[in-house]
């Protein structure tokens, strides 16, 4: 049996098919006027950013394609498209990684287009210079929002103790969860989760204590004998059983139904205000917040108000005149607000405040008096994390962490180690 | 299908001898197109990427700016200052010697039961292949999580003994453990192997064996085994490279972390932290090279041992 094959016919039609497969691998044709935009979240916010794009395409013309990833999925993908000179036009951007990616030059100044395209006069100063790197403009604030610890207050009603309030201290943790263990709800709820590896919540003790976390120089900003005393603080506590066990605490691998308030088994969760309403629509318990315990009374300066997220322009796209009028348009359009909400933080510019203000419902309302009322709690904006501090928090406070909380090392031996490693990688990312 | 029909001209040989190359062309050519969509794939989607990962492996690489020449600096600090390294390398070796053997052991056990002329046998090889199907799938790390979380089904089942269990997984004691029992449990793909190989040792050999009063502990050592060394290599082999590879259980688990502190932080999880979270692609590409060399170390001592414990009826 012989089969021919015309050698021309094939030819075309290898051609062909690589053709095809180079169009997959090339970027579309872009037209000038369209852009696409890429941010992190789930399919509520990609819902509502969804409308918001099509709103600008009906108002501006052009057209907007967005992507959307789990925060975890989400920065791998961004590097490789940033690495493949494909990034989007649009980048939703973190305060983690806003001075890594501006110092590489992978997303672009903006300070060109402010007062043109971007008006942003009445917007938040401290929202403002938190986009900020090395004196420019890198990121617009989406919204502001603050640590918090968030409260199961039906559980507290169960235990028939009163729940904390924006006073409360690091003692009262003590006695409310000596209090707590004896009302025995649910199967032995502990008060609180175990912090003693949760980043923010420890940034947030060192604040009160006058420190941070690291320098504006990328260096630690605290000492060893700060270190032990935190580890010794939640020792005690695990050993009254006022936070929850070692081995229940680990199974708290991120996502929020993995947490120890949704699993039911403490009352009080250090986490951010803008996740309240996430977590109360997967809690039947109705859930309240309040700010990090003091270190005393009086005690304050702890909180910040934290860009919760930026959008920035990536450096290698071609429309960026037109990405920083999506940009305006995201955060000042009166119908746009009415569609985000406070579902990214607090709006910064007080006319979008005016126009979410009535709408907002109940949880909403909650995060924004919170932040809006912090008080003393709230101190200056700290400066923006190194970029080693997410390997530091992930790969060495989580661990050293858990080895303390079994015993597998004592505060003393976890704080030395600590700090030696976390210098080390802070002078290798250097 | 249309056959054309062959004009007389292309059975005719060649006129003349033609050059070296239209030769080659005339008679390899159609060979390698015939190739070229399996040829394209392998170059560019296996050889390319493993030279760029060679490359990088030398070089510092964040993806952000271009890489940076670093020569052997990432094997040095690999093998010198690198105390994560060797946590990842303790925990993959650890699983590799539990998890093999005893899922060797497994699927031969399950095997010899279904080897005995049971009815309905394809309807429970079916069954028992199923976990291998499900098992490095993400619905069944889910899954796993709950059955050995401190609230889990298997700490219910204890409580009924009036054994309060810990939190299986999330216990750095046991978590390691509960990835080998997963592990163990996608039993299904050597046991079927297994179960070929038993079909293969002659009955007679039985036969003669229990005519001679061999009891049938006696007979599986003196019989099946040296019989079925050929099929335990195999499965030695592929089973210990999948091991060495396994990541999937480990990273749902564990939430990606390798948590609690380290206990089952594999070598494929710490190089996919070292490349996806912290964005160091040169040194997760000199890992990936280690973990290769390391399995390749492994399978080349099998093979050389292989002559004085396998025995091939030749």
């Amino acid at each position: 049996m012989t089969i021919r094959v015309d050698r021309r016919k094939f030819l075309m039609g290898s051609t062909a098919l690589a053709a095809a497969g180079a169009m997959g691998v090339m970027p579309a044709w872009a037209q000038s006027e369209d852009l696409r935009l890429i941010f992190w979240g789930g399919q509520a916010r990609a819902d509502r950013t969804n409308k918001v794009t099509d709103l600008f395409e009906q108002a501006k013309g052009g057209s907007v394609q967005s992507e959307f990833l789990a925060w975890n999925d989400y920065w791998p993908k961004l590097a490789t498209q940033t690495a493949g000179g494909n990034a989007p036009d649009v980048i939703q951007m973190d305060y983690r990684y806003i001075v890594e990616y501006a110092k590489r030059n992978a997303i672009a100044p903006l300070d060109e287009f402010v007062g043109g395209a971007l008006q942003l006069a009445d917007f938040d100063q401290d929202q403002l210079e938190g986009g900020k790197v090395d004196g420019k403009l890198y990121g617009i604030s989406l919204g502001a929002n603050s640590v918090a610890m968030l409260m199961n207050v039906t559980a507290f009603e169960e235990a028939g103790i009163e729940p904390p309030t924006n006073d409360w201290t690091y003692d009262d943790i003590m006695t409310m969860g000596e209090a707590f263990k004896a009302a025995n709800v649910r199967g032995g709820m502990k008060l609180i989760a175990d912090g003693s590896y949760n980043e923010p919540m420890l940034n947030n003790w060192l604040r009160q204590k006058g420190k941070e976390l690291y320098t504006a120089d990328g260096k630690l900003a605290f000492e060893e004998a700060d270190m032990v005393e935190w580890f010794k603080l939640w020792q005690t506590m695990r050993d009254a059983g006022v936070c929850v066990a070692p081995d229940e605490q680990a199974l708290d691998t991120g996502p929020l139904e993995s947490t120890m308030l949704v699993s039911g088994k403490a009352a009080l969760l250090p986490a951010n205000s803008n996740q309240l309403v996430a977590f109360q629509a997967i809690m039947q318990d109705k859930v309240d917040m309040v700010g990090h315990p003091r270190i005393a009374p009086g005690a304050g300066g702890g909180h910040y108000r934290k860009p919760s997220m930026f959008f920035s322009v990536a450096a290698s796209s071609a429309n960026k005149e037109r990405a920083a009028e999506f940009l305006n348009f995201f955060i000042s359009d009166p119908e746009a607000a009415k569609i985000l909400d406070v579902e990214r933080g607090i709006p910064c510019l007080p006319s979008t405040r005016d126009v979410v203000a009535p709408i907002l419902d109940e949880q909403n309302l909650i995060a924004l008096n919170f932040v809006s009322n912090l008080g003393d709690l709230l101190g200056p904006l700290p400066p923006p994390p190194p970029a080693a501090a997410g390997e530091i928090d992930l790969s060495l406070l989580r661990v050293i962490g858990q080895e303390v909380g079994f015993g597998a090392r004592t505060p003393e031996d976890g704080a030395a180690y600590f700090v030696s490693e976390a210098t080390a990688i802070l002078e290798r990312a250097a | 299908m249309a056959v054309q029909t062959v004009s007389p001209a292309d059975l005719s040989p060649p006129a003349k001898q033609t050059s070296l190359w239209s030769r080659i062309w005339h008679n390899d050519a159609p060979g390698y197109l015939f190739l070229l969509p399996w040829l394209v794939g392998f170059l560019g989607l296996t050889i390319g990427p493993m030279v760029t990962s060679l490359y990088l492996s030398f070089t510092d690489f964040d993806l952000l700016t271009a890489p940076e020449w670093v020569g052997a600096n990432n094997y040095i600090r690999m093998l010198t200052n690198d105390p994560k390294f060797w946590t990842s390398m303790r925990v993959t070796m650890f699983f590799v010697i539990f998890s093999v053997p005893l899922k060797l052991a497994f699927a031969l056990a399950v095997a010899m039961l279904l080897n005995r002329g049971i009815r309905g046998l394809p309807l429970y090889r079916a069954l028992f292949y199923l976990p291998s199907l499900l098992g490095a799938s993400v619905a069944i790390a889910i899954l796993w999580r709950q059955i050995f979380a401190g609230d889990g089904l298997v700490n219910k089942f204890l409580a009924m003994f009036g054994i309060i269990g810990p939190s299986w997984i999330s216990n750095p004691n046991y978590s390691l453990w509960t990835l080998i029992v997963l592990s163990i449990w996608q039993f299904g793909s050597p046991m079927i192997i297994f179960l070929a190989g038993l079909r293969q040792i002659p009955q007679d050999m039985y036969e003669a064996a229990s005519l001679d009063g061999a009891s049938k502990w006696r007979q599986f050592v003196k019989i099946t085994l040296p019989l079925l060394t050929p099929v335990v290599f195999f499965n030695a082999i592929i089973q210990t490279i999948e091991a060495f590879k396994s990541f999937t259980p480990a990273f749902i688990i564990s939430g990606g972390t390798g948590n609690p502190i380290n206990s089952t932080l594999f070598y494929t999880l710490y190089l996919y932290q070292e490349a996806f979270g912290f964005f160091r692609m040169g040194y997760a590409s000199a890992l990936a090279w280690v973990l290769l060399a390391l399995v390749g170390v492994f399978t080349a001592f099998s093979f050389l041992t292989s002559k004085y414990w396998v025995h091939y009826d030749d």
